[in-house]
Protein backbone atom coordinates (compact mmCIF):
# COMPACT_ATOMS: atom_id res chain seq x y z
CA UNK A 1 0.00 0.00 0.00
CA UNK A 2 1.12 3.57 -0.59
CA UNK A 3 2.54 5.76 2.57
CA UNK A 4 -0.70 7.90 2.39
CA UNK A 5 -3.08 5.35 2.77
CA UNK A 6 0.00 4.30 5.80
CA UNK A 7 -0.28 7.17 7.39
CA UNK A 8 -4.18 7.58 6.96
CA UNK A 9 -4.62 4.07 8.71
CA UNK A 10 -2.05 5.32 11.54
CA UNK A 11 -3.79 8.82 11.91
CA UNK A 12 -7.66 7.19 12.39
CA UNK A 13 -6.21 4.50 15.24
CA UNK A 14 -4.31 7.19 16.87
CA UNK A 15 -7.36 9.67 17.16
CA UNK A 16 -10.10 6.13 17.83
CA UNK A 17 -7.59 5.10 21.19
CA UNK A 18 -7.22 8.39 22.28
CA UNK A 19 -3.22 7.71 22.10
CA UNK A 20 -0.73 10.95 23.61
CA UNK A 21 2.96 11.21 23.59
CA UNK A 22 4.98 8.22 23.37
CA UNK A 23 2.29 6.17 21.78
CA UNK A 24 1.39 8.61 19.71
CA UNK A 25 5.45 7.95 18.56
CA UNK A 26 5.15 3.94 18.30
CA UNK A 27 2.41 4.14 16.36
CA UNK A 28 3.99 6.32 13.23
CA UNK A 29 7.01 4.52 14.15
CA UNK A 30 5.42 0.38 13.59
CA UNK A 31 2.19 1.92 11.41
CA UNK A 32 4.23 3.74 9.09
CA UNK A 33 8.15 4.31 9.51
CA UNK A 34 8.92 0.46 9.36
CA UNK A 35 8.23 1.33 5.25
CA UNK A 36 11.95 2.99 5.74
CA UNK A 37 13.08 -0.10 4.18
CA UNK A 38 12.38 1.09 1.13
CA UNK A 39 14.93 3.43 1.36
CA UNK A 40 17.75 0.69 2.06
CA UNK A 41 16.40 -1.12 -1.23
CA UNK A 42 16.57 2.28 -3.17
CA UNK A 43 20.70 1.77 -3.87
CA UNK A 44 20.12 -1.99 -5.40
CA UNK A 45 16.93 -0.51 -7.23
CA UNK A 46 18.69 1.81 -8.81
CA UNK A 47 21.66 -0.17 -9.37
CA UNK A 48 19.45 -3.26 -11.09
CA UNK A 49 16.59 -0.99 -12.68
CA UNK A 50 17.78 2.79 -12.82
CA UNK A 51 15.58 5.62 -12.91
CA UNK A 52 12.58 4.07 -14.81
CA UNK A 53 9.87 3.19 -13.27
CA UNK A 54 9.76 -0.24 -12.92
CA UNK A 55 6.93 -1.99 -11.47
CA UNK A 56 7.19 -5.42 -9.50
CA UNK A 57 10.80 -4.44 -7.71
CA UNK A 58 11.01 -6.57 -4.79
CA UNK A 59 11.18 -2.87 -1.98
CA UNK A 60 10.22 -5.19 1.10
CA UNK A 61 12.29 -6.28 3.95
CA UNK A 62 12.08 -8.68 7.07
CA UNK A 63 11.60 -5.22 8.71
CA UNK A 64 7.79 -5.22 7.48
CA UNK A 65 7.16 -8.78 7.34
CA UNK A 66 5.47 -11.01 9.94
CA UNK A 67 8.57 -12.64 11.34
CA UNK A 68 9.50 -8.78 12.94
CA UNK A 69 7.05 -9.79 14.80
CA UNK A 70 9.62 -11.78 16.80
CA UNK A 71 11.19 -8.51 17.57
CA UNK A 72 8.50 -6.46 18.15
CA UNK A 73 6.40 -8.22 20.45
CA UNK A 74 9.47 -8.56 23.12
CA UNK A 75 10.01 -4.92 22.49
CA UNK A 76 5.88 -4.08 23.05
CA UNK A 77 6.58 -6.10 26.42
CA UNK A 78 9.69 -4.46 27.56
CA UNK A 79 8.05 -0.98 26.82
CA UNK A 80 4.93 -2.22 28.50
CA UNK A 81 2.48 -1.00 25.64
CA UNK A 82 0.61 -3.24 22.55
CA UNK A 83 0.90 0.10 20.73
CA UNK A 84 3.99 -1.16 18.37
CA UNK A 85 2.55 -4.53 17.80
CA UNK A 86 -1.15 -3.35 16.92
CA UNK A 87 -0.26 -1.07 14.66
CA UNK A 88 2.55 -3.07 12.64
CA UNK A 89 -0.22 -6.03 12.27
CA UNK A 90 -2.44 -3.19 10.97
CA UNK A 91 0.03 -2.11 8.32
CA UNK A 92 1.26 -6.00 7.50
CA UNK A 93 -2.75 -6.45 6.64
CA UNK A 94 -2.66 -3.53 4.48
CA UNK A 95 0.04 -4.50 2.99
CA UNK A 96 -0.66 -8.45 2.24
CA UNK A 97 -3.87 -7.07 0.36
CA UNK A 98 -1.95 -5.86 -2.88
CA UNK A 99 -0.69 -8.77 -4.98
CA UNK A 100 2.90 -8.67 -4.99
CA UNK A 101 5.47 -11.73 -3.95
CA UNK A 102 5.76 -11.63 -0.36
CA UNK A 103 8.47 -13.68 2.05
CA UNK A 104 6.63 -13.87 5.39
CA UNK A 105 8.93 -15.77 7.43
CA UNK A 106 12.43 -15.04 5.45
CA UNK A 107 15.61 -15.98 6.87
CA UNK A 108 13.67 -19.04 8.52
CA UNK A 109 11.10 -20.33 5.75
CA UNK A 110 11.86 -19.18 1.69
CA UNK A 111 7.28 -19.64 1.99
CA UNK A 112 6.67 -17.09 -0.78
CA UNK A 113 2.91 -15.96 -0.57
CA UNK A 114 1.19 -12.68 -2.71
CA UNK A 115 -1.35 -12.42 0.37
CA UNK A 116 -5.05 -12.32 0.66
CA UNK A 117 -8.14 -10.91 -1.59
CA UNK A 118 -5.61 -11.46 -5.22
CA UNK A 119 -8.79 -11.87 -7.11
CA UNK A 120 -9.66 -8.33 -6.68
CA UNK A 121 -7.41 -5.95 -8.57
CA UNK A 122 -4.52 -3.79 -6.47
CA UNK A 123 -6.42 -0.24 -7.29
CA UNK A 124 -9.93 -1.23 -6.23
CA UNK A 125 -8.79 -2.50 -3.11
CA UNK A 126 -6.51 1.02 -2.71
CA UNK A 127 -9.14 3.13 -3.67
CA UNK A 128 -11.62 1.47 -1.71
CA UNK A 129 -9.54 1.87 1.43
CA UNK A 130 -8.63 4.95 0.66
CA UNK A 131 -11.96 6.35 0.52
CA UNK A 132 -12.79 4.28 3.66
CA UNK A 133 -10.04 6.01 5.54
CA UNK A 134 -10.38 9.59 4.47
CA UNK A 135 -14.40 8.99 5.13
CA UNK A 136 -13.40 7.72 9.03
CA UNK A 137 -10.65 10.43 9.62
CA UNK A 138 -13.43 13.43 8.59
CA UNK A 139 -16.12 11.69 10.55
CA UNK A 140 -13.96 11.32 13.76
CA UNK A 141 -12.63 15.01 13.42
CA UNK A 142 -16.55 16.30 12.75
CA UNK A 143 -18.22 13.70 15.86
CA UNK A 144 -14.87 15.30 18.49
CA UNK A 145 -15.08 19.04 16.97
CA UNK B 1 35.18 -16.71 21.99
CA UNK B 2 36.52 -13.90 19.52
CA UNK B 3 34.78 -15.49 16.05
CA UNK B 4 33.94 -12.32 14.91
CA UNK B 5 37.28 -10.35 15.72
CA UNK B 6 39.73 -13.21 13.76
CA UNK B 7 42.66 -11.07 14.48
CA UNK B 8 41.92 -11.03 18.78
CA UNK B 9 41.21 -14.71 18.46
CA UNK B 10 44.55 -15.43 16.75
CA UNK B 11 46.20 -13.24 19.36
CA UNK B 12 44.54 -15.28 22.76
CA UNK B 13 44.82 -18.46 20.59
CA UNK B 14 48.98 -17.90 20.41
CA UNK B 15 48.73 -16.22 24.34
CA UNK B 16 47.41 -19.42 25.15
CA UNK B 17 49.11 -21.84 23.08
CA UNK B 18 51.44 -23.52 25.63
CA UNK B 19 48.39 -24.43 27.64
CA UNK B 20 46.25 -25.71 24.65
CA UNK B 21 48.86 -27.80 23.67
CA UNK B 22 49.31 -29.11 27.17
CA UNK B 23 45.78 -29.95 27.60
CA UNK B 24 45.22 -31.85 24.23
CA UNK B 25 48.68 -33.32 23.64
CA UNK B 26 49.71 -34.16 27.39
CA UNK B 27 46.32 -35.20 29.02
CA UNK B 28 44.83 -35.78 25.75
CA UNK B 29 41.26 -33.50 26.41
CA UNK B 30 38.58 -33.02 23.95
CA UNK B 31 37.40 -29.52 22.65
CA UNK B 32 34.24 -31.04 23.58
CA UNK B 33 35.11 -31.88 26.71
CA UNK B 34 36.29 -28.62 27.52
CA UNK B 35 33.01 -27.40 25.92
CA UNK B 36 30.84 -29.37 28.83
CA UNK B 37 33.49 -28.89 31.65
CA UNK B 38 33.04 -25.20 30.62
CA UNK B 39 29.82 -25.65 30.85
CA UNK B 40 29.38 -27.51 34.25
CA UNK B 41 31.76 -24.84 36.08
CA UNK B 42 29.10 -22.16 34.55
CA UNK B 43 26.23 -24.18 36.17
CA UNK B 44 28.62 -23.85 39.39
CA UNK B 45 28.81 -20.15 39.28
CA UNK B 46 24.94 -19.85 38.31
CA UNK B 47 24.01 -22.11 41.99
CA UNK B 48 26.86 -19.87 43.80
CA UNK B 49 24.84 -16.44 42.23
CA UNK B 50 21.60 -17.55 43.75
CA UNK B 51 22.71 -18.30 46.40
CA UNK B 52 23.48 -14.73 46.40
CA UNK B 53 27.55 -14.64 46.55
CA UNK B 54 27.50 -12.55 43.61
CA UNK B 55 31.88 -11.88 43.48
CA UNK B 56 32.42 -15.81 44.24
CA UNK B 57 29.47 -16.44 41.45
CA UNK B 58 31.14 -13.94 38.83
CA UNK B 59 34.43 -15.35 39.59
CA UNK B 60 33.68 -18.68 38.35
CA UNK B 61 31.79 -17.48 35.40
CA UNK B 62 35.10 -16.08 34.40
CA UNK B 63 36.70 -19.55 34.81
CA UNK B 64 34.17 -20.94 32.46
CA UNK B 65 34.57 -18.33 30.12
CA UNK B 66 38.40 -18.86 29.77
CA UNK B 67 37.33 -22.74 29.72
CA UNK B 68 35.17 -21.74 26.78
CA UNK B 69 38.01 -20.12 25.22
CA UNK B 70 40.12 -22.96 24.87
CA UNK B 71 37.49 -25.64 23.21
CA UNK B 72 38.12 -23.72 20.27
CA UNK B 73 41.69 -22.96 20.54
CA UNK B 74 42.16 -26.96 20.99
CA UNK B 75 39.34 -27.95 17.93
CA UNK B 76 42.03 -25.52 15.54
CA UNK B 77 44.99 -27.12 17.61
CA UNK B 78 43.74 -30.89 16.43
CA UNK B 79 42.16 -29.91 13.26
CA UNK B 80 39.31 -31.27 14.44
CA UNK B 81 37.35 -28.02 14.35
CA UNK B 82 34.11 -28.50 12.22
CA UNK B 83 30.43 -26.98 12.33
CA UNK B 84 28.72 -29.33 14.64
CA UNK B 85 31.72 -28.54 17.10
CA UNK B 86 30.85 -24.66 16.80
CA UNK B 87 26.96 -25.21 16.65
CA UNK B 88 27.36 -27.26 19.86
CA UNK B 89 29.63 -24.23 21.47
CA UNK B 90 27.28 -22.03 20.46
CA UNK B 91 24.68 -23.91 22.19
CA UNK B 92 25.99 -24.63 25.12
CA UNK B 93 27.15 -20.70 25.56
CA UNK B 94 22.99 -20.14 25.18
CA UNK B 95 22.29 -22.87 27.71
CA UNK B 96 25.23 -21.36 30.03
CA UNK B 97 23.62 -17.80 29.72
CA UNK B 98 20.37 -18.91 30.87
CA UNK B 99 21.76 -20.60 33.62
CA UNK B 100 23.52 -17.32 34.63
CA UNK B 101 20.68 -15.25 34.26
CA UNK B 102 18.00 -17.86 36.20
CA UNK B 103 20.83 -17.35 39.09
CA UNK B 104 20.87 -13.79 38.90
CA UNK B 105 16.78 -14.30 39.13
CA UNK B 106 17.04 -16.28 41.98
CA UNK B 107 19.09 -13.75 43.49
CA UNK B 108 16.75 -11.54 43.25
CA UNK B 109 19.43 -9.24 41.14
CA UNK B 110 16.91 -8.82 38.22
CA UNK B 111 13.36 -9.50 37.44
CA UNK B 112 12.21 -12.45 35.26
CA UNK B 113 10.52 -10.62 32.88
CA UNK B 114 13.91 -8.54 32.28
CA UNK B 115 16.12 -11.67 32.04
CA UNK B 116 13.48 -13.53 29.85
CA UNK B 117 13.38 -10.77 27.75
CA UNK B 118 17.36 -10.51 27.13
CA UNK B 119 17.66 -13.67 26.70
CA UNK B 120 15.14 -14.04 24.14
CA UNK B 121 16.95 -11.45 22.18
CA UNK B 122 20.36 -13.23 22.52
CA UNK B 123 18.30 -16.37 20.81
CA UNK B 124 16.84 -14.42 18.07
CA UNK B 125 20.09 -12.69 17.65
CA UNK B 126 21.88 -16.33 17.72
CA UNK B 127 19.60 -17.58 15.32
CA UNK B 128 20.59 -15.26 12.14
CA UNK B 129 24.20 -14.63 13.40
CA UNK B 130 25.70 -17.26 11.34
CA UNK B 131 24.08 -15.84 8.01
CA UNK B 132 24.70 -12.06 9.25
CA UNK B 133 28.01 -12.65 10.32
CA UNK B 134 26.76 -9.94 12.64
CA UNK B 135 27.12 -10.44 16.76
CA UNK B 136 27.89 -7.80 18.74
CA UNK B 137 29.16 -10.01 21.86
CA UNK B 138 27.23 -8.16 24.27
CA UNK B 139 26.19 -11.10 26.55
CA UNK B 140 27.88 -12.54 29.98
CA UNK B 141 30.24 -10.01 29.77
CA UNK B 142 28.50 -7.09 30.69
CA UNK B 143 27.32 -8.92 33.87
CA UNK B 144 30.81 -8.06 35.01
CA UNK B 145 30.31 -4.71 35.22
CA UNK B 146 27.41 -5.67 38.08
CA UNK B 147 29.42 -4.32 40.79
CA UNK B 148 29.41 -0.87 39.59
CA UNK B 149 26.08 -0.85 37.60
CA UNK B 150 22.29 -1.58 38.87
CA UNK B 151 21.63 -5.13 36.93
CA UNK B 152 18.30 -4.06 35.76
CA UNK B 153 20.29 -1.68 33.57
CA UNK B 154 22.98 -4.57 32.41
CA UNK B 155 19.90 -6.78 31.57
CA UNK B 156 18.49 -3.91 29.54
CA UNK B 157 21.52 -3.16 27.89
CA UNK B 158 22.00 -6.84 26.83
CA UNK B 159 18.18 -7.11 25.14
CA UNK B 160 18.32 -3.35 23.72
CA UNK B 161 22.06 -4.88 21.92
CA UNK B 162 20.99 -8.12 21.06
CA UNK B 163 17.73 -7.11 20.09
CA UNK B 164 19.01 -3.88 17.76
CA UNK B 165 21.86 -6.08 16.33
CA UNK B 166 19.07 -9.24 15.54
CA UNK B 167 16.79 -6.32 13.76
CA UNK B 168 20.52 -5.25 11.65
CA UNK B 169 21.38 -8.78 11.17
CA UNK B 170 17.74 -9.36 9.61
CA UNK B 171 18.55 -6.56 7.48
CA UNK B 172 22.08 -7.75 6.22
CA UNK B 173 20.22 -10.89 5.33
CA UNK B 174 17.51 -9.07 3.26
CA UNK B 175 20.21 -7.42 1.32
CA UNK B 176 22.41 -10.60 1.02
CA UNK B 177 18.68 -12.00 -0.88
CA UNK B 178 17.93 -9.13 -2.55
CA UNK B 179 21.52 -9.07 -4.30
CA UNK B 180 20.60 -12.81 -5.09
CA UNK B 181 17.32 -11.39 -6.92
CA UNK B 182 18.56 -8.87 -8.75
CA UNK B 183 21.56 -10.91 -10.39
CA UNK B 184 18.98 -13.67 -11.08
CA UNK B 185 16.45 -10.46 -13.04
CA UNK B 186 13.75 -11.47 -15.06
CA UNK B 187 10.08 -11.20 -14.78
CA UNK B 188 9.80 -8.84 -11.59
CA UNK B 189 6.89 -10.32 -10.43
CA UNK B 190 8.19 -13.77 -9.97
CA UNK B 191 12.01 -12.69 -8.82
CA UNK B 192 11.03 -13.37 -5.18
CA UNK B 193 9.54 -17.13 -5.53
CA UNK B 194 12.38 -17.77 -8.16
CA UNK B 195 15.70 -16.38 -5.84
CA UNK B 196 14.09 -18.76 -3.36
CA UNK B 197 13.81 -21.68 -4.72
CA UNK B 198 17.54 -21.03 -6.33
CA UNK B 199 18.49 -20.50 -2.49
CA UNK B 200 16.37 -23.68 -1.28
CA UNK B 201 18.66 -25.65 -4.02
CA UNK B 202 22.03 -24.02 -2.62
CA UNK B 203 21.64 -25.33 0.60
CA UNK B 204 20.53 -28.80 0.05
CA UNK B 205 23.30 -31.33 0.56
CA UNK B 206 24.49 -33.17 -1.84
CA UNK B 207 23.03 -36.56 -3.00
CA UNK B 208 25.64 -39.38 -1.46
CA UNK B 209 28.02 -41.15 -4.25
CA UNK B 210 26.09 -44.37 -5.08
CA UNK B 211 28.29 -47.64 -4.75
CA UNK B 212 28.96 -49.92 -7.96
Amino acid sequence: MTIVTHVLATTLGVKLFHLHGRSVVLAYLFGVAVDIDHFIKLPYFLRSVGLRNKRGYYWRSSLQEPVALLWIIPLSIFLGTVVPVAFFIVHLAMDYAVRYEKMPWYPYSAVVTRGWLTRIPDAVKEGVLLVVLICSNVFLVWTRR
Amino acid sequence: MFERLPRLDAAVDRAAGPVTRFLHRRLGITADQVTWASFGVTIVAAAVIARGHLYAGLALMAVGQALDHFDGAIARESGSASLAGARLDTAVDRLSEAAIFFGMVAAGLVSLKLALLAFTAILLLTSVSERSRLDPGCKRFVLYLGPWVAYPILFEVIFAVNLIAYVIGLLIVDIHFQRRMDALGGDLETVASRAAESEAEERQPLPAPRSA
